[in-house]
């Protein structure tokens, strides 16, 4: 298991590498000079070549590049050019919010996609394998930011049992914190657990035609064990790399979606980022989620290795 | 025996296929047409919006800001007074635009770079697919955000974002199909030839190519679409006071505890329009991909004569017996079909430490009997008739929990492949230790060291090291002592092995072999042996009993079966056993085929075949012992069994 965690540390460098070089070299990119936007048109052009001495703005962008990739190993990612935040702070600060989101729709979605998935592989063309079938086809067309919008007008705005807008950090108020991501968790996950329930029926369906489920049964195990030990386990197998996929999408998702709920997290300094052109803080932004993308793929391979211990290197 | 009947194999023709005309099911017309209707319905709204919009959707009115539906405004208005039905409109021209924008560019971007590099394959394929990789690892959206920040917000650029985050998809698509083309015999036999490969794999990539292009481009629309929505609805795709249905969700949110339905119109348009794209999308896939559906097999009547008759009298009882099986019949209802008869009249018995052999061609029902007598025929089969006595109990009058409880502790299986029947997630011993525990309670220490032990047992050296290997991990002979471990685990009166050494190599059978019968000689139980092979029954057991069209043809010890045969198909199955010595004439072959379940004779099931049948053959025949002889040890299902002097096994 160790090796297998080794291997997947190993090959995230490159992959880091390459995001890294991407995300900086769209500032070559940007059509508007970072100096313009800091100190605005009025500054002389003395107070420009400061600036831009200030920024190392006219070293050559190889040497650039590996300046603030020697930092952000460290951890500095810069700081913002608009308030002198620096980028990790203000990412790490509005993180847990979205991290909270994601992880509580993913939460919603595997609970939910199966349990749905394993009811609808025991009985097929049953009413919940209907409605898995019925609810991916139409969570693959719903935006999930609307379906948060119909959440919140029901649930919040007309009955009042959640709040409907805002964030309880976690080590503030448990219980609040529980009711601010309620509604948007169920936004994002629900639509993804119909897929997943889907996945994990075909899978199930495929495991329950093996030779050693009924190996299993005709050593007399019953129904039940071999339905959740034998059956289950080899069914997560092709389900967990899904999910992996998936995770990234809810995270996707997540940045949208807080914008229902006005949830400050990564999506709205990413909005902002972007509407004020902050350089420094988008590419922290990227590296920063792409991270969690990266954090995220190796708990699922190594959740992988677990069930399915052919994945295990010998 | 009857050569199987090879299907044809057709060649590669993925093309043949793909242009073969789909034919619509009214299942598909239903899907289809709706969404068709949608879409159709869209495209001229965006057409003709200025005709079709009863107020132009930029005209404020604060006077009527916010009202709900009315005779005057269908939908209502927004927060400026403005039509919501004209805005409406107008925003599925920003749809139209957005998905044929940002999927037109995906395609162009994508599909020459996914070709080139496929190509040229080496260092540019290399560095692409390692951008593509970076690029795919981070949220879509985000992607998106970031190439906004380069471009700047509204329509076009959002859409310019779009398409090079999905470009991806389609480069990679494209990638794919000309590395399998490359592949492919036709383009390297023109190699061979010395013929240029390049025009013939263009020509074939540009076949291939545009099945998947298709369904790829409608996942796109359908995921444009969305994103459009997102982008639009936080404030960086298309900007107010353009409207898009994706800016009027976010006007929408802004006022949603004033006028809750402003959400609603935009959404549901959202919501048909990709629903409809994707449906459609599913439904070209499935005609594209799979070629032409077969029409389901129309399902074979049964034959109610087969059925509806006496059947063979109950065999007298004996004191040792351990088995006995009496006019056990299975029925299995092939999907959507009537039920049909896969063994009928069933009978036999085992004694205490005896071997039956079950031999027949495949489909001959000896498996079957096998998982009936186990109770685990699964869904679609019935036991309909029959009474198996195990150790004085009738299993099939259990009920499904003393079944349950009986499986495993008083009757347990070895089956045909060791490989596919031991558990992949778990190590071979975890298996054993299971069923010690449940069956026997054994405590997780006790259910161990039994396990070892019993691995030890079937002749697995270093069992304790072996215990904690996975199925995978052991050769295919070692799997099977195995699950003979795991099925002996509980000691049970009866086991049933099916095929075991028929997936072995020919060196291991005969050591499996040797093991079952040592296991026997120690454990004194009943054991029931099928198997297609006579050499390796006539090895192991003690009688054989031979199966043909669901039934008990004949059955006798075995040396008497080998020595004087009494009915046709047993002296037609040994006298097509190879006997070893080379330069025997050619293996003399029963003329014509087994017939399937369901289109079984109502008489005798082989006189079709048969070299000696008679006109009484045309009716159902029973098992006897026959005229000439008292020995209930030997049965026969033939009228002729008596006067046949059948030529024996040399």
């Amino acid at each position: 298991m160790i090796k297998l965690v080794g291997q997947r540390l190993l090959a995230m460098v490159p992959l880091l590498l390459i995001v890294s070089i991407l995300t900086f070299s769209f500032t070559a990119l940007l059509p508007s000079d970072p100096v313009d936007l800091i100190i605005g048109d009025r500054g002389s052009n003395e107070q420009h070549e400061q600036v831009r001495e200030r920024l190392g703005l006219n070293d050559p962008f190889v040497t650039r590049y590996l300046d603030w990739l020697g930092r952000a190993v460290q951890g500095d990612l810069g700081t913002s050019f608009f308030n002198s935040v620096r980028v990790t702070d203000a990412v790490l600060l509005r993180m847990p919010a979205t991290l909270s989101l994601t992880f509580a729709s993913v939460l919603i979605s595997v609970v939910v996609g199966l349990g749905a998935g394993v009811a609808a592989a025991l009985r097929p063309r049953s009413w919940i394998d209907r409605l898995a079938t019925f609810g991916a086809t139409i969570g693959q067309a719903i935006p999930n930011f609307w379906f948060g919008l119909i959440l919140a007008s029901v649930f919040a705005v007309t009955l009042r049992w959640f709040p409907a807008t805002g964030y309880v950090p976690l080590g503030e108020n448990p219980l609040g914190w529980l009711l601010s991501i309620t509604l948007p968790a169920l936004a994002l996950g629900l639509s993804t657990s119909a897929a997943l329930a889907r996945q994990v029926r075909s899978a199930m369906v495929g495991v329950l035609q093996q030779d050693y489920i009924r190996a299993a049964r005709a050593q007399g195990l019953s129904s039940r064990r071999v339905i959740f030990r034998h059956a289950l386990k080899n069914a997560l197998v092709p389900v967990v790399t899904v999910l992996s996929f998936q995770i990234t999408v809810l995270l996707g998702g997540a940045l949208i979606v807080e914008q229902v709920y006005a949830i400050n997290g990564i999506g709205s300094l990413a909005i902002a980022a972007v509407r004020q052109q902050d350089i420094p803080m988008i590419q922290g932004i990227v590296l920063i989620l792409v991270l969690v993308v990266m954090g995220v793929q190796l708990a699922t391979d190594i959740v992988y290795g677990l069930i399915n211990p052919k994945a295990r290197p010998a | 025996m009857s050569a199987p009947t090879l299907s044809p194999t057709t060649a590669t023709g993925t093309a043949a296929t793909t242009r073969r005309r789909p034919r619509w099911r009214a299942s598909t017309l239903a899907v289809v047409i709706p969404s068709a209707l949608v879409l159709l319905t869209l495209l001229i709204c965006a057409l003709f919006a200025e005709a079709l919009s009863p107020y132009d959707p930029l005209q404020q009115s604060l006077m009527d800001a916010l009202q709900g539906p009315s005779a005057k405004h269908w939908l209502g208005t927004d927060d400026l007074g403005r039509d919501v039905l004209s805005r409406m409109i107008h925003g599925s021209r920003i749809a139209v635009i957005a998905a044929a924008e940002a999927t037109g560019l995906a395609v162009l971007i994508g599909v020459p770079i996914g070709l080139f590099i496929g190509y040229r394959g080496g260092w540019w394929d290399w560095i692409t697919m390692r951008a593509v990789e970076a690029i795919v690892s981070i949220p879509g959206i985000m992607v998106a955000i970031v190439i906004i920040a380069i471009l700047g917000s509204g329509l076009h650029k959002a859409m310019f974002a779009l398409g090079i985050l999905y470009s991806t998809a389609f480069l990679r698509l494209a990638r794919s199909v000309v590395l399998t083309e490359r592949e492919e015999v036709y383009v390297k036999s023109a190699r061979v030839i010395g013929a240029s490969p390049r025009r013939i794999l263009i020509r074939h990539i540009f076949l291939n190519i545009a099945p998947p292009l298709i369904v790829q481009v409608t996942l796109t629309v359908g995921a444009v679409l969305l994103a459009e929505a997102g982008l639009s609805f936080v404030g960086i795709g298309v900007q107010p006071p353009q409207a898009s249905w994706g800016t009027m969700l976010n006007t929408a949110a802004a006022y949603m505890e004033l006028n809750a339905f402003l959400a609603v119109p935009p959404g549901l348009a959202i919501v048909v329009t990709v629903l409809a794209v994707n449906l459609l999308g599913d439904v070209l896939r499935d005609s594209i991909g799979r070629g032409v559906r077969l029409p389901a097999a129309t399902p074979p009547r049964p034959r109610s004569a087969a059925i509806a008759r006496k059947g063979t009298a109950p065999l007298p009882a004996r004191e040792d017996d351990a088995l006995r099986v009496d006019g056990l019949e299975v029925m299995v209802s092939p999907k959507g079909g009537d039920p049909v008869p896969v063994v009928t009249d069933m009978s036999f018995r085992i004694a205490k430490g005896e071997t039956l052999g079950l031999v027949g061609e495949s489909g001959s029902g000896k498996t079957v009997t096998g998982l009936a007598l186990m109770g685990l025929i699964g869904a679609g089969g019935r036991i309909t008739a029959g009474q198996v006595t195990l150790d004085g109990t009738d299993l099939l009058q259990l009920p499904p929990s003393g079944l349950e409880k009986a499986r495993g502790t008083d009757i347990a299986m070895v089956f045909q492949d060791p490989t596919t029947s031991l558990n992949p997630a778990y190590t071979v011993g975890s298996q054993i230790s299971e069923v010690l525990r449940i069956k026997q309670g054994l405590s997780r220490r006790a259910a161990w060291d039994r396990t070892v032990e019993l691995i030890d047992r079937v002749g697995i050296p270093r069992p304790a090291e072996r215990a904690r290997a996975y199925p995978h991990e052991l050769s295919g002979g070692m799997a099977q002592r195995i699950a003979i471990a795991r099925a002996l685990s509980c000691g049970p009166k009866l086991l049933i092995a099916d095929e075991p050494t028929t997936a072995l190599d020919v060196t291991v059978q005969q050591e499996i072999l040797d093991l079952f019968r040592d296991l026997q000689d120690e454990m004194g139980m009943a054991m029931l042996f099928v198997t297609h092979d006579l050499a390796v029954a006539a090895d192991i057991c003690d009688r054989i009993a031979v199966m043909y069209c669901g039934e008990v043809v004949e059955t006798a010890p075995v040396e008497q079966l080998f020595r004087d045969p009494r009915h046709p198909y047993t002296a037609g199955l040994l006298s097509a056993m190879p006997h070893g010595a080379s330069g025997t004439p050619p293996l003399p072959v029963i003329p014509g085929a087994v017939p399937t379940p369901g289109h079984w004779p109502t008489g005798c099931r082989f006189a079709p075949r048969c070299a000696h049948a008679a006109p009484g053959c045309a009716l159902p025949v029973d098992l006897t012992p026959g005229q000439t002889t008292t020995n209930a040890e030997r049965l026969t299902r033939c009228i002729r069994a008596t006067d046949l002097t059948l030529e024996a096994a040399q």
